[in-house]
């Protein structure tokens, strides 16, 4: 019902993007790209990870080891694989003290609080599976796994309560402030006085939801996807918070002067073209229902666009069986149009996770998404003169993926920004290089603002690289 | 305990056997046993789901909700006013209903009557719910099979169970061509040329299918008491100015400056009685809420139960055809827009403002419908707690009788900032007008 995402890596080091997809009530897999560059895209599946009841996985690392380990969410026990290399993976719950529980989990995220060697992880959960007559208002805990005092691995997970059937988490540096706080989009078809969430996370104290004294907003919806980007590089995220019928791209209103900045967020998706509310193509008028969504510029303008997979929840009538994916082109001027059926990816298939990566590393991104009950389809990105670069970051110790640190890019007056992050979406999660279009530029300027605050020189990536920064 | 502190003779006192006249015996029950405990069980259980179902069914707006209490109370009344001879069945009375079938001449158990009934009326009216819904009706009807046929004859099971998929048919077949069984998408037409001029309704959200207004046709529907000649209809309000010294611009600062200074009583009235739509059972909801928190608290009969139900439902539905005739031919705009445009540009509602003209409130409407028949029932100064909202976090409010619940149902418009205060005291009024159309029904023998 729930589910089905997937996570992009490279988990052979071959600088290609690989991809594990859950099964759902079948087996996950693993598959290994074998794509030539620019060539059509092909991958080969690898065993070890056929495992049965997962719902989606995010890729990270987490022990810092320059590998990539694998966070397999699942409805049972959740397990965190430590990565071995050539795509070979080990159940590390019990060597990292991380505790998979029991439940239906559906959602995650991770930070590195400031200090920690190991990262904090929220996971999100869903319904008690047991409460088949009276489901309502059965939302079960979220948890928040730290890491333990002795730096060894994680401590206990903490109950996040009040939870209200998490779909999608995320931890952001929101307002630009410099600290990450827990976002957390939940579906309102079950819970009881719930509510969209942001949580503070102080060091060392427990977690609090933000209060309507603090400036917090009530809002309801079908939450089911956060697609993050600074879409004006003022600072602050916009959100695609997807749902069923109308989606919202919640902009962060501008204090008065002299004011604080409060977590209060104006709904701009009608006024941009983005709400994404209807099938646009297929002649299904019934409003769409609306999953994984990532914000990345596929036509390589220099703008970053939208892809929104869609499909029904099972047979709901009331919404839209031909419901085709979005591809919501990005103009200048902040609107966006629809571009899903020019580009071939309007699919009426039953979608749930995906991902927006490139496969066959020609600078063009594809789509990859999954699909309930079918196999899941991939796009290969035919379509864009565009010029474009990719950027690493690496830290070394702990942290290497620089996880919270944000991505500077400049070609002439037009500035891009990106924070690094890992959630959001809908189960679906990716470790991979961050790509910028750059139009007609020969090179762009990039500088990295890291998670301690510290921001590197300005440095020039060349149309067509693969630059990484590290430090 | 229930409180009679008036002098009225109400029908749950007749049904109770509170009165002595020797002219009620005729009210009391048939000596034959009705394992009332058991039906009541199996009628509480399936009116619960109902509640959870209108909150998580995409089509269920209020004026839907109505819709369906009120189908499913005349639903189960006739399944057990077929077997009791004190009770008159409505058909004739209300609109189009032709008789019921006649039960045989044989046993029939009341449980299993009421549970084939709303096995049939649940999945009719709820065949459009999402696959959790489904997975809960299923799981429901599994449930109460073996609770409705516990200690009962088989064969008597079966017939009873035949029994009421009869008059849940017979029911269905009635509601088919009443203009409201088709909603498409989630009752927000595809085209609607909308009224020009400053007076009238424009939209008021940035959602996108929401830029067309709520069910504009709902008044045109086959009600259920309302006759043809009066439909409680309501005489045309003031006219639209913004002059300062206008009484339109009065009602719209009495609005602005109510929000701007609301006590922290008043916000929790708003929010009490906000019954979003897919956010709550909805204002019919809430009302059919209070009745069984009232059942459940006095171990109301059964026979009262059941009468309550149709009575309720098909007060709060007809409330809700008489609203929307109104709203469509007045067709006037909201608050919001009318005070961002001439008094304040940035003002924000306590409220999300609903997505259809403004006057008469449909909140306050219903809530006259439906504290009309609950009185007549229950008795007019009948105190009672409401605990509708509990599970998501409201306190429960007390209430002094119906009447008092339903001016506070009207009133929490204003303080939410979506109505003027015409459409509220309107609305009471076309409330009451409808549930005196209502009690003419003539439910006993």
């Amino acid at each position: 019902m729930v589910g089905g995402g997937a996570a992009v890596f490279d988990c052979d080091a071959d600088d290609r993007l690989d991809v594990f997809v859950a099964g759902g009530e079948g087996p996950a897999g693993l598959y290994r790209n074998v794509s030539e560059t620019a060539g059509g895209i092909q991958f080969e599946p690898v065993s070890g990870l056929d495992q049965t009841a997962v719902t989606g996985a995010y890729p990270l690392d987490v022990d810092s080891d320059g590998i990539t380990d694998l966070m397999i969410l699942r409805v049972g026990e959740n397990h965190l694989m430590r990565g071995l290399g050539n795509c070979q993976f080990v159940n590390a719950n019990s060597d990292w003290g991380f505790e998979g529980g029991d439940a239906w989990s559906t959602a995650f995220t991770a930070t590195w609080e400031p200090g920690a060697k190991w990262p904090t992880l929220a996971i999100g959960n869903y319904l008690d599976r047991e409460e088949e007559a009276f489901p309502w208002g059965s939302c079960t805990d979220n948890w928040l796994h730290r890491p333990n005092a002795k730096g060894t691995g994680f401590a206990p997970p903490a109950a996040l309560k009040p939870s209200f059937c998490a779909l999608s988490m995320l931890f952001s540096d929101w307002n630009g402030a410099g600290v990450r706080d827990l976002r957390i989009s939940n579906d309102r078809e079950y819970y009881k006085g719930g509510q969209e969430q942001l949580w503070h996370l102080p060091v060392g104290a427990e977690p609090q939801p933000y209060t309507e004294k603090e400036g917090w907003k009530r809002l309801k919806i079908w939450g089911m996807g956060i697609a993050s980007r600074d879409l004006d590089a003022d600072g602050s995220n916009e959100l695609f918070l997807t749902s069923m019928a109308d989606n919202k791209l919640q902009v962060l209103n501008k204090p008065a002067d002299g004011q604080p900045v409060l977590p209060q967020y104006s709904d701009q998706a009608f006024k941009r073209g983005i709400t994404a509310h209807r099938p646009y193509t297929g002649g299904d008028l019934r409003p769409s229902t609306a999953w994984h969504a990532q914000f990345e510029d596929v036509n390589n303008d220099g703008f970053a666009d939208l892809f929104v997979a869609k499909g029904n929840v099972a047979q709901m009538p009331d919404f839209a069986t031909n419901d085709p994916n979005n591809l919501l082109l990005q103009r200048a001027d902040g609107t966006f149009f629809e571009a899903g059926a020019l580009a071939g990816v309007a699919s009426m298939k039953t979608g749930r996770g995906g991902a927006v990566a490139d496969f066959n590393n020609d600078g063009m991104l594809d789509i990859l998404v999954v699909n309930r009950w079918e196999a899941p389809q991939i796009w290969r990105n035919l379509g864009t003169n565009g010029q474009w670069v990719n950027i690493s970051v690496v830290q070394s110790g702990s942290n290497r993926g620089a996880i919270g640190a944000w991505i500077e890019l400049k070609t002439g007056e037009h500035l891009q920004r990106r924070e690094i992050t890992v959630g959001g979406g809908h189960v679906s999660g990716q470790w991979a290089p961050f790509h910028f279009g750059i139009g007609n530029a020969a090179s762009a300027q990039v500088r990295i603002f890291w998670p301690d605050g510290t921001k590197s020189d300005w440095q020039e990536a060349k149309a067509g690289q693969v630059l990484t920064i590290k430090r | 305990m229930i409180r009679l502190t008036d002098k009225t003779l109400t029908r749950r006192a007749l049904l109770l056997g509170a009165a002595t006249s020797s002219a009620l015996a005729a009210f009391s029950f048939p000596a034959r046993a009705i394992d009332s405990n058991k039906a009541t069980k199996v009628l509480d259980t399936w009116y619960k789901l109902l509640l959870e179902l209108i909150r998580h069914t995409a089509t269920y707006s209020p004026p839907v909700a109505s819709r369906a209490f009120a189908y499913l109370g005349v639903t189960v009344f006739e399944a057990v006013a077929s077997g009791n001879p004190d009770f008159r069945s409505m058909a004739g009375q209300v609109n189009g209903l032709a008789p019921v079938p006649p039960r045989d001449n044989a046993p029939y158990d009341e449980a299993c009557i009421l549970h084939g009934a709303l096995v049939h009326s649940m999945n009719a009216h709820f065949g459009n719910t999402g696959p959790t819904g489904q997975r809960a009706m299923l799981a429901m009807t599994k449930k109460l099979d073996s609770l409705a046929a516990e200690g009962t004859a088989p064969e008597v099971v079966t017939r009873s169970m035949a029994y009421g998929l009869a008059v849940s048919e017979h029911i269905l077949a009635w509601s088919a061509n009443d203009g409201g069984a088709v909603i498409e998408n989630m009752g927000f037409p595809f085209d609607y040329a909308l009224t020009e001029g400053p007076a009238h309704w424009v939209p008021t959200s940035t959602v996108a299918v929401q830029q067309k207004p709520l069910l504009p046709n709902w008044g045109q529907n086959r009600p259920f008491t309302l006759p043809q000649g009066d439909l409680c209809g309501l005489p045309t309000p003031i006219d639209y100015s913004e002059d300062p010294t206008s009484t339109f611009y009065a009602d719209a600062m009495d609005v602005y400056e109510t929000s701007k200074s609301l006590t922290d009583d008043q916000k929790a009235i708003a929010r009490f009685w906000s019954d979003d739509p897919m956010l709550s059972p909805t204002p019919p909801g809430h009302w059919v809420s209070i009745a069984m928190q009232i059942f459940e608290r006095d171990a109301t009969p059964l026979p009262l139960q059941v009468e309550t139900l149709a009575l309720l439902g098909m007060a709060i539905a007809d409330g809700f055809i008489a609203c929307w005739r109104s709203k469509y031919e007045v067709d006037l705009l909201r608050p919001i827009t009318y005070i961002r445009r001439v008094i304040d540009p940035k003002w924000e509602p306590l409220l999300n403002t609903p997505p259809f003209p403004e006057f008469p409130s449909g909140h306050s409407s219903q809530s006259g419908a439906a504290a009309g028949v609950l009185a007549a029932l229950f008795g007019t100064n009948f105190a009672f707690t409401d605990a509708t909202h509990a599970d998501d976090g409201l306190k429960p409010r007390e209430f002094a009788s119906f009447q008092a619940a339903a001016e506070e149902a009207a009133i929490s418009r204003l303080y939410g900032g979506i109505h003027f205060r015409p459409a509220i005291d309107m609305g009471l009024k076309q409330g009451s007008c409808v549930a005196g159309y209502v009690l003419k029904v003539n439910t006993r023998a």
